[in-house]
């Protein structure tokens, strides 16, 4: 019913709760739902008002009621959002008996950042919105509200706890800043791709500004969103007068900004903090009769991160193909001991090259690819705000990432077989992506253009049925190498073409798959992807790091009018590459400067040149024993006398761990191994999220040839045991920051001590010092980080 | 940026790194220029106050609105204080997400940057208390310097009403974890007293610390 009318006609909200209540005499600090139990009588007078000053949907007061945010002895949660919507539905139905007034559960955020940022597990953000939208839908709820959202991936939690656990409709708004983001970062487009990707009925923004400083946010989503569009602003922006915040828009101004905001385009009207029911008693008389504008359907191609979104089809996207251990040795052993750091440096690296999009892809035999393809993704959106592209063969795998993915992700893939779509779909269909459709099915790959034509178009077909669009689509062209399949180029280019002519669909290749079995593949693989990009080709993954790739793609979209003025281009290309280290570099070739020099002054390029150097004609264990262990004691003992700083220490750290790099791999060329001094593993105790100061152990702990298994932040005690347990671990090093978090750390040291009694302990962090170490029972205090160095080699001194 | 007010900010994050009363070397300086750079383009500065009426009740404790405090070091702090300020300020998810990316490819650089981003928040926190006292002057009010929940005998687990009555989470994006660890990790939340008498020389910062033989001490 109410589905039926959005967007057909003008929708009326309430007004503000918590201004009106605080007008009643709630505290600052005092939970508003209480009053649900406590003043029954005003909760529904307020109700009773804006039904009568002409709401369409009134809005439940259950903003702040979700475990997290609410404690209270007195009432259960339970009885308060009973009582809370059995107000609102009392109040609508006392209403006039020929018009119908909906009651909405109002969802707001939980208080808490979720992680990575935050503590926040998200399916416990989950279950948190279930509880609430469980209990409010058997009350008798119309539909449910999501407001006031900060955070994109908090909001992707609370729809979906509305999505599988409620069959009603779902509204969700966020709350803007003046630059037209999130608090978390994210933009409309974002926003709008993640909201669509989860099937809302509508989305918009409330809260945070005034009607007037709404409209340029108002029009970016009218101008990226197919849905209706809801608009709730606050009376002006926030005033302060005698420590009280107050809000100065009249309802007469209000009432016309909304007409506005009606005319502009957005379908359902209401306000938030500051206005009253005589803002809305004005607003709904002025803007009656007024006709809405229908939402119009949008053709974009788009996938989003919690910060960003890219849009496909103008000029050719890059997507990083470096995270995928098909070939790649290096990243096979990463992800075999699990270094989750070596891939995030891939993510990282892809992205300074200049990536739009990541591929993810974890998948080797004998690992647990569904627990590793979810920690990967969520990682990753720790340190980078591109798109991920999720891509795996393994169903639980794709929807493990999909769930907790911050966004609306690229998957790769779907094929045209019918077992592949019937596993896929659904899961694009539930979480939202953009997924990418390879052009083969139960008989193989086509071998030409007509036959992968067709079985694109059967993937779009069997994807309506779904209710997922072709923008959501892309189509994987396929390339074949042309040393087995002499057509095959031409056969994927005219594909491509056809892709992009007749069926009008986005297009993506795996382009280096063309040169393979042949010498020197970066000259066939760099002319292959300018021809692909101009046959149309929306996104090629590829290895940004080629130089040669990348010398296609600034050249393409600098010819083809893709590149203003050539501005890219020329910000690529006019400057001769130089390396990253002010100071010596550029001086010599490295030739002058000894390894030693380079490690005391912290040259990483340096350092790395030399060694390079001079393992052509030196042995790498001469090459650690006669200059870099030299250089990193001379380093550590500057720093114990205070010649040498924390910075300084780590510049010298960092270029010890570069020429390290060089030697390792002459090593494993050879067989040789250097002898590890003995394994350590070291955590941030649970609670605790700061990891600076373990990370800072970790780097010199690694440059003094320790293997460290660093278990990260905010790591439980068991956790702790039980790595030490299992892997027979002599030597453990803890951080806390705050004297709140040390009484974890000292319940890891009891358990330790219970569980493992051989296991030393180690603690360091900013408010332990010697009287509280040994309070809570570790074996060394370190004061800073060269300490425990000191303390991990005597230890395993004669081992 | 004014010459004046970068020098403090790299003095500041100089101390901060640990450098004493020795100079800094210029890769470190170069990487202080940078890091701010990095901020300012990465940092959200938000903040939020509010003012409530101030008394100390009977059995010692300080109450603001319906917040009760007892803290010995607090009440000494807010001596002749008639106002209470409560203040949270945050510089955003985007500053730790460059800590996180930093310290995996460059932890001197993510150590730097920590050390500015604490700089440039306690300048920040700065400026918006120098807003706050001169709005509060023209009531005749001065501001003490700020204090916050951690410090001396004030229970860090006042933490929790304070963000409440500001509801921080809300308006500047600001929460805190079980532990009470603020996130995003680089904010502040603070009380601050206002007296109908101006103080003269009042001590603030790091100055104000009973702790002499600190490393980081500025002076």
């Amino acid at each position: 019913m109410l589905k039926e009318r959005l967007g057909k006609e003008l929708l009326f909200f309430d007004g503000g709760m918590g201004t009106l209540l605080q007008a009643k005499g709630l505290e600052p600090g005092e939970l508003p739902e209480t009053w649900n139990i406590k003043h029954p009588e005003e909760i529904r007078e307020i109700h009773r008002q804006y039904i009568e000053a002409g709401s369409d949907i009134i809005l439940t007061n259950t903003f702040g009621a979700n475990a997290l945010k609410f404690h209270d002895e007195s009432c259960s949660l339970k009885e308060i959002v009973e009582s809370a919507v059995g107000h609102a539905k009392r109040a609508a139905e006392m209403a006039d008996p020929c018009r119908k007034v909906y009651t909405a559960l109002d969802i707001g955020p939980t208080g808490k950042l979720l992680k990575p940022m935050g503590d926040l597990e998200f399916e416990r953000a989950y279950e948190t919105f279930k509880e609430v939208m469980v209990f409010g839908e058997k009350a008798g709820a119309d539909l449910i509200h999501i407001e006031t959202m900060s955070d994109t991936f908090e909001l992707k939690a609370a729809v979906l706890a509305a999505k599988e656990n409620t069959s009603l409709p779902v509204f969700a708004t966020a709350i803007f800043d003046d630059r037209g983001k999130l608090l978390t970062g994210a933009d409309v487009p974002s926003v709008t791709a993640l909201l669509e990707g989860l099937r809302v009925d509508a989305l918009g923004i409330n809260c945070g500004m005034g009607p007037e400083q709404m409209f340029s946010v108002l029009d970016q989503f009218l101008e990226y969103s197919s849905l209706p569009v809801i608009v709730k602003p606050n009376a002006g922006l926030p005033k302060q007068r005698d420590g009280e915040t107050y809000y100065d828009v009249s309802p007469d101004e209000f009432a016309e900004a909304m007409w506005r905001i009606a005319k502009r385009g957005a379908v359902v009207v209401g306000g938030c903090c500051g206005t009253t029911p005589a803002h809305i008693l004005k607003m709904t008389e002025k803007c009656r009769g007024l006709s809405p504008v229908s939402p119009v359907e949008k053709e974009y191609t788009v996938v989003s991160s919690y910060g960003q979104s890219v849009f496909l089809g103008e000029g050719s996207r890059i997507i990083g193909e470096r995270i995928n251990p098909t070939g790649k040795k290096r990243l096979k052993q990463a992800l075999k001991e699990h270094d989750l750091d070596y891939i995030l440096r891939e993510g990282i690296m892809q992205e300074e090259k200049g990536a739009h999009i990541l591929d993810v892809n974890v998948g080797l035999p004998d690992i647990d690819e569904p627990a590793l393809m979810r920690e990967v993704v969520q990682e990753l959106q720790s340190v980078t705000s591109l798109p991920l592209q999720i891509d795996t063969v393994d169903v639980r795998a794709l929807e493990n990432s999909l769930r907790i993915y911050n966004g609306k992700p690229m998957i790769n893939s779907v094929s045209g077989k019918q077992e592949s779509m019937d596993q896929v779909f659904p899961l694009v269909r539930r979480y939202g992506g953009v997924v990418i459709g390879l052009t083969l099915d139960e008989d193989g790959i086509p071998s030409d253009a007509d036959g992968r034509v067709r079985i694109a178009r059967r993937i779009i077909a069997e994807a309506e049925k779904y209710g997922i669009q072709k923008k959501d689509i892309v189509i994987d062209a396929l390339a074949m190498t042309i040393s087995s399949e002499p057509e095959g180029a031409k056969v994927t280019l005219e594909t491509l073409r056809r892709l992009r002519d007749e069926v009008k669909v986005c297009t993506v290749l795996g382009v280096s798959n063309i040169s393979f079995g042949l010498p020197n593949r970066p000259v066939i693989n760099a002319a292959f992807y300018t021809m692909a990009m101009l046959d149309g080709l929306s996104a090629g993954i590829i290895n940004p790091a080629s130089g040669d790739m990348m010398k296609s793609w600034y050249a393409y979209h600098a010819l083809m009018g893709f590149d203003s003025n050539c501005e890219r281009y020329i910000r690529e290309y006019s400057a001769p590459q130089q390396g990253q280290n002010p100071g010596l570099s550029g001086t010599s070739k490295g030739t002058e400067v000894s390894l030693r020099m380079a490690i005391e002054k912290g040259l990483k390029d340096e350092a790395h040149a030399v060694t390079a150097e001079q393992v052509q004609t030196k042995a790498p264990l001469d090459i650690i024993n006669d200059e870099l262990i030299p250089a990193l004691n001379q380093v550590g003992e500057g720093f114990e006398k205070g010649t040498v700083f924390l910075p300084q220490l780590l510049m010298s750290a960092e270029a010890a761990k570069s020429a390290f790099a060089v030697l390792k791999e002459k090593m494993d060329k050879s067989g040789e191994v250097q002898e590890k001094k003995g394994r350590i593993v070291l955590a941030t105790v649970r609670g605790d999220i700061h990891d600076i100061g373990k990370n800072i152990v970790k780097v010199l702990l690694e440059n003094y040839s320790f293997e460290v298994i660093d278990l990260g932040k905010d790591v439980p005690p068991e956790t702790i045991v039980n790595t030490v347990l299992e892997q027979k671990i002599r030597l453990a090093g803890l951080s806390a920051l705050m004297t709140t978090t040390v009484v974890s750390m000292e319940e890891t040291i009891r358990l330790l001590r219970e569980k493992a009694p051989e296991c030393r302990v180690m603690v360091g962090g900013a408010v332990l010092n010697q009287e509280y170490a040994d309070m809570i029972g570790a074996d060394f205090y370190g004061k800073d980080a060269m300490q425990s160095v000191y303390y991990a080699e005597e230890l395993f001194q004669g081992e | 940026m004014l010459g004046e007010k970068m020098d403090r900010r790299v003095k500041e994050a100089i101390r901060y790194l640990g450098f004493g009363k020795n100079a800094a070397d210029d890769r470190t300086l170069s990487m202080i220029s940078r890091s701010y750079k990095e901020l300012e383009r990465e940092a959200s500065p938000k903040h939020i106050c509010r003012v409530f009426e101030m008394s100390v009740t009977g059995n010692g404790e300080i109450q603001a609105g319906k917040l009760l405090i007892r803290s010995r070091s607090l009440i000494r702090n807010l001596q002749g204080c008639d106002k209470l300020v409560l203040f949270g300020a945050t510089l955003g998810t985007g500053v730790d997400k460059l800590i996180t990316r930093a310290s995996l490819t460059d932890m001197a650089g993510a150590v730097v940057l920590q050390a500015c981003a604490c700089a440039y928040l306690e300048e920040y926190c700065d400026e918006c208390q120098e807003r706050i006292g001169e709005e509060l002057k023209m009531q005749g009010r001065y501001l003490r310097p700020r204090f916050s929940p951690g410090y001396g005998d004030f229970d860090i687990h006042y933490q929790e009403p304070l963000m409440r009555m500001l509801d921080c989470a809300k308006t500047i994006g600001l929460t805190m974890t079980e532990s009470f660890m603020m996130t995003p990790t680089k904010s502040v939340t603070a009380v601050i007293g206002a007296s109908p008498v101006e103080e003269r020389c009042p001590v603030s910062g790091c100055e104000a610390c009973s702790r002499k033989d600190c490393p980081y001490r500025r002076n």
